[in-house]
């Protein structure tokens, strides 16, 4: 059964195994230290923060309160009063394109990088 | 004289078995539309269908693969996955059976890893048109994904293409 596998084939299939590990590792690391913090409730814009900047921004809406915590250039929920926590679990995020998201609460926590023309071209 | 009749016989019955390999890729797109198999990925899936377009590659040539693979894309497309869908499996079906016809030709490999290549493109080429679809490169996010699954589910649809090779009676395509 085995013998007519040839060699070519063991290549080929070490070599996309290759690509396909690269191409992962890339597409992990391809975001680039972000620079702003954009929350958006329900889709709407909240309000955009400095990730420079250590601050902690509570973000109260309809009745509910988020707080999230800007330090050493990286963001976490410090706090929610969702009943799932999964926001808070979610622990800090520093990179661009990655996020937060507090769906009990319909409050995203989004970082981009400063360049305002990029995101509207690559969105 | 001889040997023009032997052609045209030969042209006759490739004729047929294309049309029958087509309805039997055809069914085997049907099989996998209705097989809950879904890896919570869009576009995994184990592509059955290329079993039939191995087969009359290496059994016919390239030209009656490409017909039998459009012929079914075409029609699945219509019957059961729709127009866009059919759009996406044209660039991947086309792409693969390219890459598998080249690789076919160096005479390096066996049918294992030209069908292994085969899946990955399909994947690429699917990937590709959607990109340009959507205009979005987050698309590609998936591509390792896509990747390793194609790689996975060429092998499989490889050894049992090479199996099925082995018992098709070569009489039928001459």
């Amino acid at each position: 059964m085995f013998k007519i596998i040839k060699k070519a084939d063991i290549a080929l299939f070490v070599l996309l195994i290759l690509i396909g590990l690269g191409l992962s590792w890339w597409s992990l690391a391809s975001g680039t230290q972000g620079q702003k913090v954009v929350v958006t409730v329900d889709g709407k814009l909240y309000g955009t923060y400095s990730l420079v900047e250590n601050q902690t921004v509570e973000i109260r809406q309809r009745g509910r309160l988020n707080k999230i915590t800007i330090k050493d250039e990286t963001v976490q929920m410090s706090y929610s009063d969702c009943r799932n926590q999964v926001c808070v679990k979610d622990g800090k995020i520093s990179r661009t394109n990655q996020s937060i998201v507090c769906l009990p609460n319909k409050v995203m926590v989004e970082i981009t990088g400063g360049e305002e023309d990029f995101d509207a071209i690559s969105n | 004289m001889q040997s023009q009749i032997s052609k045209n016989s030969q042209r006759t019955k490739r004729l047929a078995i294309s049309s029958m390999f087509a309805c039997l890729a055809l069914i085997f797109s049907y099989v996998e539309a209705i097989i809950p198999f879904n890896a919570g990925i869009p576009g995994v899936k184990l592509g059955i269908a290329n079993l039939v377009v191995i087969i009359a590659l290496y059994e016919m040539n390239f030209r009656y693969a490409f017909a039998i693979n459009a012929l079914r894309i075409l029609i699945s497309g219509l019957l059961f996955s729709g127009v866009f869908g059919a759009l996406y499996s044209l660039a991947g079906g086309f792409l693969s059976l390219c890459v598998m016809w080249l690789l076919k030709k160096t005479n390096l490999f066996s049918m294992i890893g030209v069908s292994m290549a085969g899946g990955v493109a399909h994947n690429m080429g699917q990937l590709l048109v959607a990109a340009l679809v959507v205009s979005n490169l987050k698309m590609f996010l998936y591509f390792p994904i896509l990747m390793f699954s194609g790689i996975a589910s060429g092998i499989m649809i490889g050894i049992v293409a090479y199996v099925i090779d082995k018992k098709v009676p070569k009489s039928l395509f001459k």
